[in-house]
């Protein structure tokens, strides 16, 4: 008779284990060395930032043509010149305006292994007996004969099946990026060289 | 499958041709082009296109970015991305 247990012991649970977790952290490298390949991309791409437009709203009356007022002057009205003031622009990478890569991590795995053991047994024996008895006489003789059967048949069906079914099953969820893989960004006052701002995205 | 946006970094050198080419195959791909610089383009697209989008021969590069709201010019860059969005739309007619 199969044991059921020893089935189930002979399911590599540790190395089915061991390989995902191992796909796992493998996949996990591969994804960090994009990302890391996508910070330096990110950092040597620069961009024209224009820091600033100033907008200046200056008078401008004109006089209407034609136009006379109630003393018998030029009509005046008031106008406006907007006065533009671009400020320079200057070379801003991708990281430093605020462009982030994305970091995953696998937050999840699941195994799940599923067995199904059927065992059945069918025995059936059949048994027959007869016996007959033959008997004559005559005028000198006289006869007999008994003659006896037995038939014995037996019979064993046995089945066994193990199916078994594996899945594996992880979760790959953005997070933000390591403090370790962004880079700082020193911001340093040169009109007071004393305030240094420190910042990470 | 939901959209996310990327950064489709070039094969080598920039050109323009190159970078036309990508932004064309994007397209084709039913994605959007957010922003053109000479590294590469930051577009939209579905997660489940990577694959297709690295396909290209004038991609090295594809990865998924995110704006941080403490970037320098993080509000600049989401109106431009906006922009880009929403005159490719025009053009599609959706």
């Amino acid at each position: 008779m199969p044991n059921v247990g020893a089935e189930l012991a002979s399911v590599p649970f540790g190395k089915m284990i061991y390989d995902m977790a191992s796909a796992i952290a493998r996949s996990q490298i591969a994804l960090d060395k994009a990302s890391i390949e996508l910070v330096k991309v990110l950092a040597n791409t620069t961009f024209d930032y224009v820091p600033d437009v100033v907008e200046t709203l200056m008078p401008n009356p004109r006089p209407v043509k034609g136009v006379m007022d109630s003393q018998g002057n030029q009509l005046m009205v008031t106008g406006v010149l907007v006065q533009t003031d671009v400020g320079t622009a200057f070379p801003l990478t991708l990281l430093q305006a605020g462009v982030n890569p994305t970091f995953y991590a696998f937050t999840n795995s699941t195994i799940e292994v599923k067995m199904s053991i059927s065992s059945t047994q069918e025995s059936s024996n059949t048994f027959s007996a007869g016996v007959s008895v033959t008997a004559s006489a005559d005028f000198l003789f006289a006869s007999g004969s008994v003659s006896s059967h037995v038939n014995f048949s037996a019979s064993n069906k046995y089945s066994y099946s193990v199916t078994g079914s594996s899945s594996m099953s992880t979760t790959l969820a953005p997070v933000p990026p390591p403090k370790n893989m962004m880079p700082r960004f020193f911001l340093v006052n040169a009109i007071d060289p004393a305030k240094v701002t420190v910042s990470q995205s | 499958m939901a959209f996310q946006m990327y950064m489709v970094a070039f094969n080598g050198g920039f050109s323009q041709d190159a970078s036309r080419s990508v932004q064309h195959h994007i397209r084709k791909l039913n994605g959007f082009t957010l922003m053109v610089m000479k590294t590469g383009i930051i577009a939209a697209f579905d997660d489940g296109l990577v694959l297709a989008v690295q396909a290209h021969p004038s991609v090295k590069l594809v990865g998924g970015v995110t704006l941080s709201p403490h970037g320098y010019a993080a509000d600049r860059l989401q109106r431009i991305f906006a922009e880009n969005l929403s005159k490719q739309l025009e053009v599609r007619g959706e």
